[in-house]
């Protein structure tokens, strides 16, 4: 113990979290990406960075409802799904009316009233099956919590793959861009209008996540939850409450996320369930139930995938992050920022 | 203030409580003692509404508080319960978890005075205020336990093993806390091993054996009485 100490101490604070496995990984991602942008061009990389975005906030949004609910959550691809489907039924007929009636201005508002819908769509639905399913599951299961959520979602998800096939059916539901405007250019990289905004996008949303789990009084009580629910209930926190919001949050996000890559992925039934593959890597990758790693992991999965189907082959790209994600659980086996403050009195 | 009438509450088939009645009065400090397994903690959480009573009678300020879901108990009948495994939030600065505890109050200014109190009762807590509070040592969590506790300005506060596991200097700071709450005008249940130092500092007690009151009376009378002085003071 002593040497350890001793070892460390020669080091100033950031330098010491230069050294650490979070640390790292980071230096190795950022190492990664200057690479990758000068072997395999600048494109490569700006589609690393626009979908990371995305699965950063899916991955988020998955955390949170297994730290706070303890709900190990395979829907969360549909919520991604809807927000596909709800992007596509607003913009659609209103990209129908421009056409008809050019607007500048509706043509540079339409794509965010189609975002907005299905961000509004996915807490919604968050909340309905929260109060339909998860509540009353709440309130007749005492032991295997986990196991019995868990088979829930599962359930949930085939019910609601099936429930839009019957619907709206199997087919493709696309756009091709959602500004139809010339590319910008972003130091010399020529960057579509859709990926800069989304990518603006998911770094605001991001930040605003950020913020009210952090300083708002609501979001330090869902963090409360997570670390603590007997000591939540001891200050007063309603816990139905944070529950319905948590999962709120978690679909809105991920619906936010399908609704800003529509014009990636087309909407149909199964669209979600790369995503939710996509978030589990990062979950696991960080470590379960941390939202702040889930945050970063969602670029260096990001970025692994543009890196293996640019370099090694476009089947290859679930492959090469499940295997990076095996060596990491067996060197680290709580995540990669996976670091557990918790103390001998409390355990 | 509080008055528990035949209170009957376990956990599943198990009870352990059985047919417990006591009152703490407004301003009273009173202790409830007893050895391992007589169901001291269950009568703290039963009152704080984390274990739901199976029968019997328990009244905050008059009013039935029995079976009330226990966020509610602590946001709505000012009962603040701070638990023996202390339950703090590990992962959060010393003030985030300062800041929840006066989470029912919304009024800013307040939270910081009621904060000032804190930290002039426990100036470690001041040093430590952005130190997470898993890092802290045994001493330093019971003093933000306690912290945390008043922080919701309770009028009756639950306190479970202050003493458990602290050093004996440390174990006298957190007494003098307490009864420094007391003059405050905070009336405390306090449930303790310690019998000894207890007896001294409170004004009543109540002795819980096998999950019924055996004794109770003044604190200064069961520290002459044969039975405590036999079974727990070892005279």
């Amino acid at each position: 113990m002593q040497s350890v100490e001793a070892q460390t101490g020669y080091f100033p604070g950031f330098l010491r979290q230069l050294f650490s496995a979070a640390g790292l990984t980071l230096l190795a991602t950022i190492t990664v990406a200057i690479a990758t942008f000068v072997i395999a061009g600048p494109f490569v990389l700006v589609n690393a960075i626009v979908t990371g975005g995305m699965w950063a906030l899916m991955a988020a949004g998955l955390s949170l409802v297994f730290g706070v609910m303890n709900i190990v959550n395979f829907a969360h691809g549909e919520f991604f799904m809807v927000g596909t489907l709800v992007a596509y039924f607003v913009f659609t007929p209103l990209s129908e009316y421009l056409k008809a009636n050019p607007s500048p201005l509706l043509a540079a508002v339409a794509p965010f009233a189609g975002i907005l819908a299905a961000l509004v769509v996915g807490a919604v639905l968050g909340v309905v099956i929260e109060k339909l399913v998860f509540l009353q599951l709440r309130k007749r299961t005492k032991e295997q919590w986990i196991m019995n959520s868990f088979l829930l979602t599962v359930g949930l998800s085939v019910i609601l793959i099936n429930g839009v096939q019957i619907v709206w059916g199997p087919d493709f539901k696309g756009i091709t861009r959602y500004w139809d405007v010339p590319p910008i250019d972003v130091f010399g990289v020529t960057v579509s209008v859709d990926r800069a905004v989304v990518f603006i996008l998911a770094m605001v949303t991001m930040g605003l996540f950020w913020f009210f789990l952090r300083r708002t009084r609501t979001g330090r009580a869902i963090r409360a939850v997570s670390q603590d629910e007997t000591g939540a209930l001891m200050m007063g926190i309603d816990m139905n409450r944070i529950q319905v919001l948590t999962l709120a949050l978690s679909s809105a996000l991920a619906a936010l996320a399908g609704a800003s890559l529509l014009f990636m992925f087309p909407s149909y039934p199964t669209v979600g369930l790369k995503p939710l593959y996509i978030a589990w890597y990062v979950v696991i990758l960080v470590g379960m139930g941390n939202v702040a790693g889930a945050l970063v992991g969602g670029f260096i999965v990001a970025l692994l995938q543009t890196m293996t189907s640019y370099f090694i082959g476009p089947g290859w790209e679930d492959v090469i992050p499940t295997a990076f994600v095996m060596l990491i659980l067996l060197v680290r086996p709580s995540g990669l920022f996976g670091s557990e403050v918790k103390g001998i009195h409390e355990r | 203030m509080l008055e528990l009438n035949n209170l009957n509450a376990g956990y599943g088939f198990l009870q352990v409580l059985w047919d417990v009645s006591l009152h703490v009065d407004d301003g009273e400090f009173v202790a409830l003692v007893g050895p391992n397994g007589a169901g001291k903690s269950t009568t703290l959480k039963t009152i704080s509404g984390l274990v739901k009573p199976a029968s019997g009678e328990v009244n905050l300020n008059g009013s039935p508080i029995a079976g009330m879901e226990a966020h509610k108990i602590s946001a709505e009948r000012g009962l603040s319960y701070i638990s023996e495994s202390l339950n703090l939030f590990t992962g959060m600065s010393v003030h985030e978890n300062l800041l929840l505890g006066a989470y029912i109050i919304e009024d800013r200014r307040k939270q910081r005075e009621t904060q000032d109190f804190v930290y002039e009762l426990f100036p470690r807590l001041k040093e430590r205020s952005n130190q997470l509070a898993g890092t802290l040592s045994g001493g330093e969590r019971k003093m933000l336990a306690i912290g945390r506790g008043i922080m919701s300005e309770p009028s009756m506060l639950l306190v479970d093993e202050p003493s458990l596991g602290l050093a004996p200097n440390l174990t006298m700071d957190v007494f003098h806390a307490l009864e420094t709450l007391r003059q405050s005008g905070v009336t405390i249940l306090l449930v303790e091993q310690n019998v000894n130092t207890t007896l001294k500092i409170t004004d009543r007690a109540y002795v819980l054996e096998q999950g019924q009151i055996v004794l109770e009376g003044p604190s200064k009378e069961l520290l002459k009485n044969e039975h405590v002085r036999s079974a727990y003071l070892g005279v």
